[in-house]
Formats: C-alpha cells, structure tokens, sequence
C-alpha cells in the first residue's frame, strides 16, 4: 500500500495501531462460559455437501418447479411464439436461473469466494430478462393493454411467493445471513421459475405486454425480496 | 483440522478453537464503535452462531474468511437490531466533513480515533489487513465481495488517513 517515503508515518502508525488493538485479551472467566457453552449442545454434524452438489440440487429444484408448473398450467403461448422466441426466451430465462442460484450457494455458505457480486448478478439477470423480451417479441400494443397484463402479473406474484418459501426451505441447510441480496436472489429465482411457464400460457406474445406485466413483475418480486431480506 | 474435530464433536477442539479465536474476534468487535461489554456479549452471540453453522463449515476451504463472515454478519445484526446502523450511515456521508473537524479542533492528532472515523466498510478493510493479518482474498472471501473490491477499500481508507495526516501536519507547521 507503500506509494511513496511519505507513506512511510502512516504505515508506521497503522502498525503501531494494529499493535494497541492486539493488546486485547479476552477474560479466562468469559473464555471458560463460552467453551462450556458450547459444550453443553455439542454434537457430531455432517458438513454441507460441496457448493457444486448444492448448485445441483437447486437446479433440479428450479427446472422441477418450472416443470411442473408448465404441465399444469395451459400451454398456448407456446403455439404463438416463433422456434426463434421459444428457443431464445428458454435459454435466457435457465441461463439467468443458473446465474442466481450460483448466487445462491455462494450464500449459504460462509466465506464462500464471490466470484460475481450481487449488483453484477441483478445487472447482467436485469439486461438479459429485458433485452431478451425487446429483442424476441414484436412491438406492438393492444388497446386492451392494462386488462389483458394485470391478472399475469398477479398470477406471478402469487405464484412466485410459495417458490420462494421452497427454495428459503432448502436454503436453510446453509447458513442465511439477513441482506437484501439473499432475499433478491430468491425471490429472483422464484420469479424466474414463475416466468417460464407464464410465458408458455400466456396468449399475449408482445413486447409491451411481456416487459410490462411479466418484466415487471419479476423486479417487484425482487424489490419485495430485498426489503424483507434485510430484517434480521 | 481443529474444525472437523468440532463437527465430530470433539470437546478438546472446541476449548481449543475458543481459546485461540476469541481474541481475535473481541478485537474485531472492538473496533467497531462499540463498547468492551458490547464487544464481549457479540463474542458470545457470534459463537453461538458459529455453533450452529458449524456444518456449513468444508475442511477444503479457509477457516478464518468461514469465522470472520459469520463475525461480521453478527455485528451488522447488532447495529440493526439497535438501531444504530442508521446512524452510522448518516456518520458515513459526513466522513470527510468529520475527519476535517477533527484535524480543526484536535492539533494533537489521535490515530485511533481518526481510524474509528472512517466508514464501516474501509475500517473494518483495515483491521481484517493490519490487526487480524488476513490476506486480501480472505478479507475478500469473509466480506462476500471481490478482491478488486477490497483493494478499492483499502486504498480509499489509506487515501484518507494520508489526507487528514498531511492537513494535520501542515496545520502544526
């Protein structure tokens, strides 16, 4: 952290800080309640498995709840939309879906090297989610906009906050620490479990339509999710 | 090796990790504006949390960025739970007005409360790096950010401490 001699009294006091905060000892009074403590509810535990097996086990969950959903559901929007729409819009919703349960794992396990931050995950999820419907879907708008889009956003939402409780369930194994990115990233992966079997029944393949109301949606999902993450 | 022991429930291990973590995470709480009897009751209440995380623990990853995530989650709890965080969010935007206050009023520079002053984020760089020794990947791990983000943190903090030094050092001449 060196750049110049300058920085030579800063170093010297940062050591000589570091040196005063070391200075701190912990009472053998306090030592010996936390160690008998502990001792008291000490048992063998089996360790997580590894963060692959748990990207494994959340992806077979994602694409379970997706599948599902899709056979009970209707699936006409699947007859509307173009090999290119289909294709297209699949393959971004489950890379999106990886994205955030990768997210997922690195945050069940403490310490766990981040190898994309939270903002980089949303971001890149956001641009994909959007960017995929913009480019996919025809711009054209109904004059029935507003009641044609509601009840596919309320059906997301209230769809999406059972998947959510799923995924929270099993999440649990690990350790959640109460933020905001915890509570985006599930209900960023319910929405998106949501989003896939909506797009498959809904009957009103537009732009405006899907960005609007099945967009939309997802980020109010995750809104919601980031709020409520944060409560300890 | 101390932390399989403690998931096969080894008693020994635990008295064992006890006796050398607790220090080093009395003075992680110290450093974080609050009090010794703050500081010792979130010793207790971290290791409570790290007992009952002690299976998310993997013997084929570092030990001390597992110890320092659960620590730091335990401290953020406690500012929110006591309301404080939103304090310490309005000290934060006001950190370079405060620092200058402090090199106006005080011509005897206190090292320690001008470190204090510091946002949490960079504080909290600079006492895993200088007091705990972590390495930048460790601090990067324990933080759940990248390491690009914890070099950023650690020059801000360092940019700032050679400003206010450098003003304090003028303002004697």
């Amino acid at each position: 952290m060196q750049n110049d001699p300058g920085d030579f009294d800063l170093e010297r006091k940062l050591e000589d800080w570091a040196a005063a905060e070391s200075s701190i000892r912990v009472s053998s009074e306090l030592t010996r309640s936390i160690q008998a403590t502990l001792n008291r509810s000490l048992t063998a535990v089996k360790p997580v498995p590894s963060q692959g097996t748990l990207w494994l086990v959340f992806m077979t969950l994602f694409m379970g709840c997706a599948g599902l959903l899709i056979m009970l559901t209707s699936r006409v929007g699947i007859h509307l939309m173009t090999p290119v729409q289909l294709g297209g819009i699949s393959v971004v919703l489950i890379a999106i879906g990886i994205l955030f349960v990768a997210k997922l794992v690195e945050q069940m396990i403490p310490g766990s090297q981040s190898r994309v931050s939270q903002s980089t995950v949303l971001t890149f999820g956001g641009i994909g989610l959007f960017g995929g419907l913009a480019i996919l879907f025809p711009w054209q708008s109904s004059p029935h906009f507003v009641s044609e889009g509601w009840p596919c956003a309320v059906l997301e939402l209230a769809a999406g906050v059972p998947v959510t409780g799923i995924f929270w369930l099993l999440a649990r194994r690990g350790t959640l620490f109460a933020s905001a990115g915890l509570g985006a990233t599930l209900t960023g992966i319910a929405a998106l479990v949501v989003l896939i079997p909506l797009q498959f029944q809904c009957m009103f393949q537009q732009a405006p339509h899907l960005l609007v109301w099945h967009g939309g949606a997802a980020l109010l999902l995750i809104g919601l999710g980031a709020i409520l993450g944060r409560r300890p | 090796m101390l932390m399989m022991q403690y998931q096969r429930a080894d008693s020994g291990a635990v008295d064992e990790l006890v006796q050398r973590l607790s220090p080093l995470l009395l003075r992680y709480f110290s450093s974080s504006r609050f009090g010794r009897r703050e500081a010792e009751d979130l010793l207790q209440d971290c290791w409570m949390r790290i007992h009952r995380s002690r299976h998310t623990y993997r013997s084929s990853e570092p030990v001390m960025p597992w110890i320092y995530a659960i620590a730091r989650h335990t401290r953020l709890d406690a500012y929110r739970k006591s309301g404080r965080l939103a304090a310490r969010e309005v000290l934060v935007a006001n950190v370079p007005e405060t620092l200058h206050q402090v090199t106006v009023e005080t011509r005897q520079l206190d090292f320690e409360h001008l470190v204090s002053s510091l946002p949490d984020s960079q504080r909290e760089v600079l006492v895993m790096l200088k007091v705990s020794g972590m390495s930048l990947e460790e601090i990067a791990r324990a933080t759940a950010t990248t390491v690009g983000s914890v070099k950023q943190k650690a020059r801000r903090a360092y940019e700032t401490l050679r400003r206010v030094l450098g003003k304090d050092i003028k303002h004697a001449e």
